[in-house]
């Protein structure tokens, strides 16, 4: 899953005098972006400070990988940077950017910086300046460029990302510290399968009321995916309904969409499904015995083993040594425990063994099984 | 585990999407080696706020001491070194320089289909409970959240069992008396995705449905193929998947795991009834023999000897810990009520299937 812009003109840009041998970045330049890096973004832009400084944006580095060729760059996390920016002067805390680079680095050595992100779409001198820190030799991501993410945090307007590498430019010498040309670059956000899971538990947080929602059981989210699919397909047959009763226009892509979906269906015997229905459901149920029997077994372990004593010594019919003289207390209690313990556990591995060779019947557990019987 | 939950410092954590998407992220790109991490957050009113999250250092598995070399166990032990407890001040303090809340309540680990209560996992929590009351454990499975649903639990150490683990004692005769049983180890936490104002608009905007019913209708096959309707994230329809195999597979392999661990448990407290019971023989035919002396000394009018030396010369053998068994039948519980809730879903999924493909 990737939301992405289709249709992009990559734009030539001026070439900074690059070290001997490495063509840097004429190429066309993709950023894929990862949720969890906007997540941080954005809640890195709600924690913003609001007392002592007039800056309303907050600005971060973006940490992640490159690919080989330096062509795809990934975003796959950010740590936001302190800074205070008024009318004449920005500051960036230098300082504590190299420390927490440096421990973001320790957890995933992996990955190098990348660039930097603000929650404004506004370019200005600052972000040049600022720019040009992050794509210098020495503090930032030269000789590869660096990645300027903006994501637009207004209240009431769409949250919206783009993505710049900056090419030197200036006026005069004494200006070009603070002047870069922002070229604008692709950016993709990009899903991996094991983020669906979570995306779709966070996006029902996002549908409720409260922007609250509990992690849902295996059976609660079938049933939300059932009552889904059931809905889009009344829809569908809704508008096939309508386009019958010539309520409604028919489309021809449509048709022929729904008519390929529907020659999907597998054409099987209904033995064969009986069949394979019936293999299955076994399975699966034979597991769910096994386990269930396995839990019993065991809890029942457990109880045995820290069963009350009163009750092994009436079994073992040695209750009157229990309050004998102080000296021999501790040690008959010792033995009536160990004795009830050893009986109930030798009952229990009777049991065990049962359900061991009701395993049996899947295979590879006898064999696992059999030498260790026969061992003790 | 209803009782336990009463008296628990918090009723459920709250954790932000920022923190799932960071468990998420590290986890499944790390499995199956084990990930970790730490949580940093607040308490407030009952619910622990669980605000932000960050990974601790992996460990280079080959490094030259050789001895334990599995990367999996490393970053399992992971919390509770002393290197990392170190690395994670050093964030802490970073991170409220920011304005994140400062406070350490937890740790995050991954797990494969439920394998996660063990030792390990019992003394990292220790770790942070013990400094402080309102630490949780969350735990993302990412097996089980490759299957649609995701899996993130939090859990917590009861207060009994902390008491005890203090202690250090898991005999016998120590569990009879705190009455403590391995359902009241861990007690688990409801956990709540909470988004804020400005997420939840980016996450309406990544997968609106369209905005009129009135789309326009496309013009050939390729106009679909080109432009897929962009299915919304929840309910996400990959819990209709039907695979059954490969999750029943690892449940048997887990359950035969866990047969060996009681096995070995087992094994161990045999052993330990055998030496018992040879010591005691030891002991009561030393105590005859210095009965009968006695009575020979009494009958020759000579001072009797003591008849309590045999503390002394005789030691009886050290119980082992039961708390491996316990913690062995609390992971079988714990696969057992997995395959129920997937024995659920699955056989309404293949009702459903057959349903479909047989018509009455």
């Amino acid at each position: 899953m990737a939301v992405d812009q289709e249709h992009f003109v990559h734009l030539a840009r001026p070439l900074a005098p690059t070290v001997m041998g490495f063509a840097a970045g004429s190429a066309p330049l993709t950023v894929n972006i990862q949720p969890q890096a906007v997540f941080s973004v954005i809640d890195h832009a709600t924690r913003r400070d609001i007392r002592d400084t007039q800056s309303t944006r907050v600005i971060g580095a973006l940490v992640g990988t490159r690919s080989e060729d330096g062509s795809e760059v990934e975003v796959r996390s950010t740590f936001a940077i302190p800074h205070t920016e008024n009318e004449d002067q920005v500051e960036v805390d230098v300082e504590y950017q190299k420390n927490m680079l440096a421990l973001t680095l320790k957890a995933s050595p992996r990955e190098t910086l990348l660039g930097w992100y603000t929650t404004s779409h506004e370019l200005n001198s600052f972000s040049a300046l600022i720019q040009n820190f992050f794509a210098s030799p020495e503090t930032g991501t030269f000789p590869h460029p660096a990645v300027h993410l903006t994501i637009s945090t207004e209240p009431g307007a769409p949250i919206e990302t783009k993505t710049y590498i900056s090419a030197p430019v200036a006026v005069s010498p004494e200006r070009a510290a603070e002047s870069c040309l922002f070229v604008e670059v692709p950016h993709k956000l990009l899903f991996s399968d094991a983020e669906r899971a979570a995306l779709g538990t966070v996006t029902a947080a996002a549908e409720s009321e409260t922007r609250a929602a509990p992690v849902a059981s295996d059976l609660e989210s079938l049933a939300q995916a059932l009552e889904a699919v059931s809905d889009l397909l009344e829809r569908v047959s809704g508008y096939v309904g309508e386009v019958l009763d010539e309520e409604r226009d028919g489309s021809h892509a449509l048709g022929q969409y729904l008519m390929n979906a529907l020659s999907l269906a597998p054409k099987v015997s209904s033995t064969q499904i009986e069949h394979d229905f019936n293999n299955h459901i076994q399975d699966v149920l034979m597991v769910s015995y096994l386990a269930n029997t396995i839990r019993t077994q065991i809890d029942l372990a457990q109880r045995l083993a820290t069963a009350p004593l009163a009750g092994s010594d009436k079994d073992g019919g040695d209750k009157r040594e229990g309050a004998g003289e102080d000296g021999g207390k501790h040690y008959d209690g010792g033995r009536s425990g160990g004795g009830g313990g050893g009986a109930g556990r030798g009952g229990k591995r009777a049991g065990r063994t049962g359900a061991g060779a009701r395993a049996g019947g899947g295979g590879q557990q006898r064999e696992a099984r059999e030498p260790r019987e026969n061992g003790e | 585990m209803v009782d336990a939950q009463k008296d628990a410092p918090f009723k459920s954590a709250q954790v932000e999407s920022l923190v799932v998407m960071r468990i998420v992220k590290h986890c499944s790109s790390s499995f199956p080696t084990t990930a970790t991490g730490s949580l940093v957050g607040m308490d407030n009113n009952g619910v622990l706020e669980v605000t932000n999250a960050f990974p601790f250092p992996t460990i280079d598995g080959s490094s030259a001491d050789g001895h334990q070399t599995d990367a999996s166990s490393l970053a399992a032990a992971a919390p509770r070194a002393k290197a990392n407890v170190a690395y994670q001040n050093e964030m802490i303090r970073h991170l409220k320089e920011v304005n994140v809340d400062a406070n350490n309540v937890g740790w995050y680990t991954s797990a494969t289909m439920g394998n996660f209560i063990n030792l390990s996992f019992i003394e990292n929590q220790y770790h942070y409970q013990r400094d402080n009351d309102k630490t949780v454990a969350l735990v993302h499975d990412v097996a089980r959240s490759s299957q649609g649903a995701l899996s993130l639990r939090a859990f917590r150490l009861s207060a009994e069992f902390m008491a005890a683990y203090k202690e250090g004692k898991f005999t016998t005769e120590s569990l009879q008396k705190s009455k403590l049983s391995f359902r009241d180890i861990i007690v688990e936490v409801p956990v709540i995705v909470h988004n804020s104002h400005l997420l939840t608009s980016f996450l309406h905007q990544i997968s609106a449905p369209p905005e009129s019913p009135e789309i326009p209708l496309p013009a050939s096959l390729d106009d679909i193929r080109r432009d897929p309707v962009k299915l919304p994230a929840h309910p996400s329809f990959d819990t209709l998947d039907v695979s059954i195999d490969p999750f029943l597979e690892k449940t048997c392999d887990l359950l035969l795991d866990s047969i060996e661990t009681h096995y070995a448990d087992l094994n161990n407290h045999q052993y330990y009834q055998r030496q018992l019971a040879r010591e005691q023989f030891k002991i009561s035919q030393w105590q005859a023999k210095r009965k009968a002396e006695n009575a020979a000394r009494l009958a020759a009018k000579q001072q009797p000897l003591p008849e309590d030396e045999w503390q002394r010369l005789f030691k009886l053998p050290q119980e082992p810990s039961r708390l491996e068994g316990m913690l062995n039948a609390r992971q079988v519980e714990q696969y057992s009520k997995q395959v129920d809730s997937f024995t659920a879903t699955i056989t309404s999924k293949m009702f459903a299937v057959r349903g479909n493909l047989l018509p009455e």
